[in-house]
């Protein structure tokens, strides 16, 4: 069962920010990089980080558009970064699931 | 981050990105369907009163008036949300599929020389399906209906044959306008009441 636990956790996804833009890149075609520094509440630079992580791994596609001040990043899931996000959301749920049952032996109820 | 925690930011995420769904694409329904209804009627006036070849390049005026008209909503929409949703994206890519099959449908059948016989009813139906659908999609109703009755009416073209066919252009230009400017002032009358 050990085995099972350590396998789910994807270490890329086990991020707060991470998990986050994964999440909200997940149910939309593309974002731009302000409109994910604002629904993820974080910093220009942590979040740039963060993507470029997400980007070598294959889980983003980042495209740059225009020159110097006025130039636009906009970030869209890839297929794989789809299929991880899917693969490590089951993980947790089924996780979640065998701890409920075991929590309701320690304390008796059904 | 505990699995619970974990679960909790999927949630609240998908929420968060739910919450700033704003309807976008109030102005692309009236970008097209004003130029190719006033086309329409300009073409039948020409033909009225000249009826020469030249006539026939007032069809260009539909996508060199609809194409930059469509560009500049588009990103003005995407400045103001600064994302494009997969809804959006799907009835945009359906949208562009029908302005090309009408062009290569109407250059086929000009082509073969069945041009003033089929083509109103198929630019008719097309605008009435892509009307449909689009309104399925958004959940928008009025959409949904007049994209019935716009396929439904885009036979009546066909009943007007030889030397009555210009009235076809009356016709699909009624069609056009149930199909896409009475729906488009609808849904931008919508899209402004439910503006976040």
């Amino acid at each position: 069962m050990n085995h099972f636990k350590f396998q789910v956790i994807n270490p890329l996804l086990h991020s707060e920010l991470r998990l986050k833009i994964m999440v909200g890149l997940d149910s939309l075609q593309s974002a731009d990089f302000m409109y994910l520094c604002q629904i993820t509440d974080s910093t220009r630079g942590n979040l740039s980080t963060q993507i470029t992580t997400l980007k070598e791994a294959g889980y983003l596609d980042v495209s740059k558009t225009g020159i110097g001040r006025f130039s636009r990043t906009t970030c869209s899931i890839t297929n794989k970064g789809r299929e991880a996000l899917r693969a490590y959301e089951d993980g947790l749920r089924r996780l979640f699931n065998e701890r409920v049952p075991d929590m309701k032996d320690k304390t008796g109820t059904e | 981050m505990t699995t619970t925690e974990e679960l909790d930011i999927i949630t609240r995420m998908r929420g968060e990105v739910m919450k700033r769904k704003d309807l976008t694409g109030e102005n692309l329904f009236l970008a097209w369907g004003y130029p190719t209804a006033i086309v329409l009627l300009l073409e039948f006036a020409a033909l009225m009163i000249w009826n020469e070849d030249w006539c026939d390049w007032l069809w260009a005026g539909i996508p060199l008036i609809g194409t930059p008209l469509m560009i500049y909503f588009l990103n003005e929409d995407y400045e103001r949300t600064r994302r494009r949703t997969l809804d959006e994206n799907v009835i945009l890519m359906m949208w562009i599929f029908i302005g090309f099959a009408s062009c290569v449908g109407g250059a086929a059948m000009g082509f073969v020389g069945v041009f003033q016989y089929c083509f109103f009813a198929y630019l008719g139906l097309l605008c009435g399906l892509g009307c449909f659908m689009t309104g399925i999609i958004l959940h928008f109703r009025p959409k949904t209906i007049c994209g019935i009755i716009a396929s439904l009416l885009s036979a009546v073209p066909l009943f007007f044959q030889g030397d009555l066919w210009p009235l076809q252009l009356l016709i699909t230009a009624a069609i056009v306008t149930i199909a896409l400017i009475i729906p488009g002032h609808l849904f931008r009358q919508y899209v402004k009441l439910h503006r976040l």
